[in-house]
């Protein structure tokens, strides 16, 4: 079940009428169902995964808290300061290893699940016996999403900087929430918590808001992310030597903008259903094409995402036993680079793991290396960069700012031809096509409308990109452009909202029976 | 205390001085490079241990919260 299909539609409408109507107390129960209902039914999920890192994330919630209830009363009837510390350290060491295997688990079933698939037909040849049926229970639908989200909570209890939850069905409807399950974005729990037990009542504006973002996610997803699918799979999946520099330049273009509406889109239209249902999704993206730098890319890229591995990753692993140790034995070193030296560690293991997030291929780790490196040369020559724009006479003007975004897409192109390939080989004959032959003349010769868009496609594309770039350059300058609307005159507020209506149905790339193509990110 | 916790956020950051806002790490303002670089100044100026549990959004959404997050670790 894709969110744009009308048993996703229908089990919506449901949830959203059922949720309005029951008493406030138990709309949470209605979402639970409805995402119970969701995963099970609607995406044919295998609970199992599921199920057990909720009744893991549950168990040691409650471990925490009964730790840190006994640490307080125990640590409070110490004579003198020394004696309380040592209690209070026993308790949180004895609270670490608890949190540390609770880690483990979960991140082997994600690790199993990852690397199962690769293993499965090396697994098939060797019994010669057919285990594919296997595949659901170890291929739980959403782990990589929700096997983080849950970390996430253990983590925050442990630091309490966040209320432990005693009710295991709100535990799992927090990993299970129906519009976040699939794709994220990833939620923290003290903030759906509140959500989740605030009492909801109806309103049309933010229905009208909903179902408007929803729209609007529906038309990256349909119009835009759909319609450059079929070129960039084409060009990606034809022989390589048969294919210019220029057109695979033009395809890797597009693939950034397909990634991007494609990701976004689904996430406008999760954050669309759950606000009608008044619970907020933290925000995914900010306009990552407008960044001056890789590392602005990534805090407006899966913002969600960065976060956790900014918060659970690189600060826990600084602020460790080992990365103090290494700080202060690097301090002063190296002309005062040596205080780097943590960060630097910090962020290469960030992206390593961003890398094997992402995907299982050895492509993927390739490409959070690559992000790895780019953010610690940055890092280093950070205050270089300062002394040569003085040197050169380098303002902070528009020319200045216009260099800085497009050598931000350079990397980001760069990096994409990497994980867009079918292969590192095809990679490597790809970034030879574009110094061998790039060939430019075949951008506007009839070469380009031979894989799978027509010239109208393309000037259709033309259009919405334009529009979909006149809304973030709004959305740019702070304005929120969904009330820009509101308060224009009514015929022109409908004439937009039904062009991007009409726009979604007459223009839109649909399947067979209005299916749609699965989400790009529901496979990481 | 003050003046000194401003000094070291002047020098890696110079615009958290004149930042008003109320999110200083979601908008952009410090980046956890330099969240990480303040955080050892502020180690070793004040002789305290600032542990992964207190390096969150809210302990430095502006410098007034760095501010009290140095005071608490100082009477604990």
């Amino acid at each position: 079940m894709q969110l744009i299909s009308y048993s996703f539609v229908a089990l919506w409408m449901l949830t959203f009428a059922l949720y309005y109507l029951v008493p406030k107390k138990f709309q949470w129960y209605i979402l639970l169902a409805a995402s119970l209902v969701f995963y099970v039914i609607g995406l044919r999920g295998f609970p199992l995964g599921l199920l057990l890192t909720a009744v893991t994330t549950y168990g040691c919630g409650i471990y925490l808290k009964n730790s840190l209830e006994r640490e307080k009363t125990e640590s409070s009837q110490c004579a003198d300061k020394e004696s309380k510390k040592a209690c209070k350290a026993a308790f949180s060491k004895k609270r670490k290893r608890v949190q540390i295997l609770y880690i483990v688990f979960n991140l082997g079933l994600l690790l199993l699940y990852k690397y199962a698939v690769v293993l499965m037909p090396f697994a098939e040849t060797l019994t010669g016996s057919h285990i594919g049926f296997l595949e659901k229970v170890i291929m739980p639908l959403g782990i990589s999403f929700y096997t983080l989200t849950a970390i996430s909570y253990v983590v925050d209890a442990g630091r309490e900087n966040c209320k432990i939850e005693t009710d295991f069905l709100k535990v799992l409807l927090f990993l299970a929430y129906f519009p976040a399950v699939t794709q994220g974005p990833f939620n923290r729990f003290d903030k759906m918590k509140e959500q989740f037990e605030r009492e909801h009542v109806f309103q049309y504006d933010r229905m009208l808001r909903a179902v408007q973002r929803f729209v609007w996610g529906a038309f990256k997803k349909l119009v835009i992310a759909d319609r450059i699918g079929i070129f960039v799979d084409r060009v990606y999946g034809v022989e390589t030597s048969s294919v210019t520099g220029s057109i695979y330049a033009c395809a890797t273009v597009l693939y950034m903008l397909q990634l991007y509406a494609d990701f976004s889109g689904y996430i406008d239209m999760a954050a669309g259903v759950s606000e009608s249902l008044d619970i907020m999704l933290p925000e995914n993206f900010k306009r990552p094409y407008f960044a001056k730098s890789v590392a602005e890319f990534w805090r407006r890229w899966h913002i969600t995402l960065g976060t956790w591995f900014k918060d659970y990753v690189m600060f826990s692993f600084v602020m460790s036993g080992t990365g103090r140790r290494i700080s202060k034995a690097c301090k002063n070193k190296a002309s005062g680079m040596g205080r780097q030296v943590v960060p630097i560690i910090g962020t290469m293991l960030v992206w390593f793991f961003t890398g094997i997030w992402h995907g299982r291929t050895l492509a993927y780790m390739l490409w959070g290396v690559y992000y790895g490196i780019i953010m610690s040369v940055s890092l280093l020559l950070e205050q270089k960069y300062v002394g040569w724009k003085a040197k050169f006479h380098i303002k902070n003007g528009k020319a200045w700012s216009f260099f800085c975004k497009a050598r931000t897409w350079v990397i980001v192109f760069i990096a994409d031809v990497l994980i867009r390939s079918e292969s590192l080989a095809q990679a490597g004959a790809i970034y030879s096509a574009f110094v061998t032959r790039l060939n430019l003349r075949t951008l506007l010769s009839r070469e380009i409308t031979s894989y799978g868009l027509s010239k109208y496609d393309f000037m259709l594309l033309a259009v919405v990109l334009l529009i979909w770039l006149a809304v973030s350059v709004l959305e740019e300058r702070g304005e929120d452009v969904r009330t820009y609307f509101a308060y224009r005159p009514i015929v022109i507020r409908w004439a937009f909202y039904y062009g991007i209506v009409l726009l979604v149905l007459i223009t839109g790339i649909y399947g067979g029976g209005y299916d749609t193509a699965a989400f790009m990110y529901q496979s990481f | 205390m003050e003046e000194k916790i401003l000094e070291i956020l002047e020098e890696h950051c110079e615009e958290a001085l004149d930042y008003d806002g109320d999110s200083m790490m979601e908008d952009g303002v410090i980046d956890s490079f330099t969240v990480i670089n303040v955080i050892s100044d502020l180690e070793d100026e004040f002789d305290i241990e600032i542990d992964a549990k207190y390096v969150v959004a809210e302990n430095f959404k502006n410098k007034e919260a760095i501010i009290a997050l140095v005071q608490k670790l100082l009477e604990e």
